[in-house]
């Protein structure tokens, strides 16, 4: 049944210079975060071609979780489970939400944040809620001996469409995010991305507010198959206006926001588009809810 | 490629290729007879065995994973004393999961009794679950034999008997 396929050789780096080393005589190896994603495609196994693995769960740095006085940096290999676990304080809340909505417990303990960022052809709502919080990632050329690291904002991991723009011989090797409070946070996702891609939409919102006033609102629409879709114009209409929004300024801004979705020639079905309708006037009328309370 | 691991207690010489998936090894190397998930993308969740004791999608763990690790099949956790608690809670709810997904709700049940009250745990060191929680962990399964009350009824009535089992170990 299996005639003719070969069986991948296992790199298993133990340390970055390992790493180094081997992306360097094995260009075409896949690197091995989770696995959770690979091996979810149909034509995983068998296959014939089979390129070698350079897995990465050897490697210390990989797992490292670091906290600082004014971010908290984690490996790539650190598990979904493991970032849901460092507890509330640490980690901002939307973060905590899109964790728990991407898997159960037995599926994020097995899926890493690189591979969740990673994924080559759907997008994630991790990525989403990572760029709504300004979160950076520290990306690593793994050139002998060029081996120079860059930071990048989550956002530009990514084109508009969602394809992956890190090159293939580049690797995260540290994500960090900030503790930046915000009064309102906000994350909704719709269907399963991995069950049923082409319905599937998350929202994640962010907001500040003084007395009432808006002073700081982002927000990430991510669709498995179209990307994720971050629209600063949106963001600026928003700040400044007094809360609570009107019924007609909900309806407005939620049109406007379909309407930008659309020019952007983005693959999107029309329950994908009433979905993101209607999530984002939820989370409007959410941040309603609140600020009156506040009052 | 040769991997040697230990399959319900016994160790157990391998020679697969690297990136085979584990639930294909279970099936076609191994043989285990109760053992029949081909859905090899994790949406299923039919598969599900532990791992080291921890419950894992058998789809998503490749071979060059298991070196050395201790897989135990719906077949091993059957002749531990851990599956009475779970035995007894299937007749008390007076409901039982089908045929097919039988295996592998008993093992993600099992790893949720697993971690009720384990300190080192973090997410849910309290010594019950919310019934969102177990519902949600249930989901890993599609199967829909079993409706999100009987599900809550027996995960209450196991970890029932798995406090008394660890009051009386104590």
């Amino acid at each position: 049944m299996y005639e003719g396929i070969r069986s991948p050789a296992i790199h298993v780096p133990k340390t970055m210079r390992d790493l180094v080393s081997a992306a360097t005589r094995f260009r075409n190896a896949i690197y091995w975060a989770g696995g959770t994603y690979i091996m979810s495609r149909h034509d995983y196994y068998p296959t014939k071609d089979s390129y070698d693995i350079i897995s990465l769960r050897e490697i210390p740095d990989f797992k490292r979780i670091n906290r600082t006085d004014r971010y908290l940096e984690v490996g790539p290999m650190v598990t979904l489970n493991q970032l849901a676990s460092i507890g509330k304080q640490i980690v901002p809340d939307p973060l905590t939400q899109t964790l728990h909505e991407l898997g159960t417990r037995i599926v994020r303990k097995q899926a890493t944040i690189g591979g969740a960022l990673c994924t080559p052809d759907i997008r994630l709502a991790i990525s989403g809620t990572l760029a709504v919080l300004n979160t950076e990632i520290e990306l690593k050329k793994l050139d002998a001996p060029h081996t120079e690291s860059r930071w990048v904002p989550t956002g530009k991991l990514y084109d508009r469409n969602g394809r992956l723009l890190i090159a293939k011989n580049e690797v995260i090797t540290r994500v960090r995010m900030g503790f930046d409070h915000e009064d309102f946070s906000y994350f909704f996702c719709s269907g399963n991305p991995m069950v049923i891609p082409d319905e599937t939409v998350s929202l994640t919102l962010v907001c500040s507010y003084n007395q009432s006033v808006i002073t700081n609102f982002r927000f990430c629409v991510t669709l498995p198959y179209g990307g994720f879709h971050q629209f600063q114009d949106i963001e600026v209409l928003a700040r400044g206006t007094m809360l609570p929004f009107s019924a007609q300024q909900i309806l407005r801004i939620a049109k406007v926001l379909i309407e930008a979705i659309e020019s952007t020639n983005t693959t999107i079905s029309a329950l994908q588009k009433e979905r993101v309708r209607r999530i984002f006037e939820m989370a409007l009328h959410q941040l309603n809810t609140q600020s009156l309370a506040e009052r | 490629m040769k991997i040697e691991c230990f399959i319900d207690g016994k160790r157990t010489l391998l020679m697969v290729n690297s990136n085979k998936p584990l639930n294909l090894i279970l099936m076609e190397d191994v043989e285990s007879s109760q053992f029949n998930a081909r859905c090899r993308d994790g949406n299923c969740g039919n598969c599900v065995v532990l791992m080291n004791d921890e419950a894992v999608l058998s789809c998503l763990i490749p071979a060059f994973r298991l070196r050395d690790a201790h897989i135990t099949t719906f077949e091993g956790y059957k002749k531990t004393r851990f599956w009475h608690d779970l035995e007894r809670a299937y007749e008390d709810a007076k409901s039982q999961p089908c045929p097919l997904c039988f295996p592998s709700k008993t093992l993600i049940f099992e790893s949720l009794l697993r971690t009720i009250g384990k300190p080192s745990e973090g997410e849910d060191n309290d010594s019950s679950l919310e019934d969102e929680t177990i519902i949600k962990e249930l989901s890993l399964n599609r199967c829909t034999c079993l409706d999100a009350r009987e599900l809550v009824e027996i995960f209450n009535s196991a970890a029932n008997y798995r406090r008394r089992r660890r009051v009386r170990r104590n």
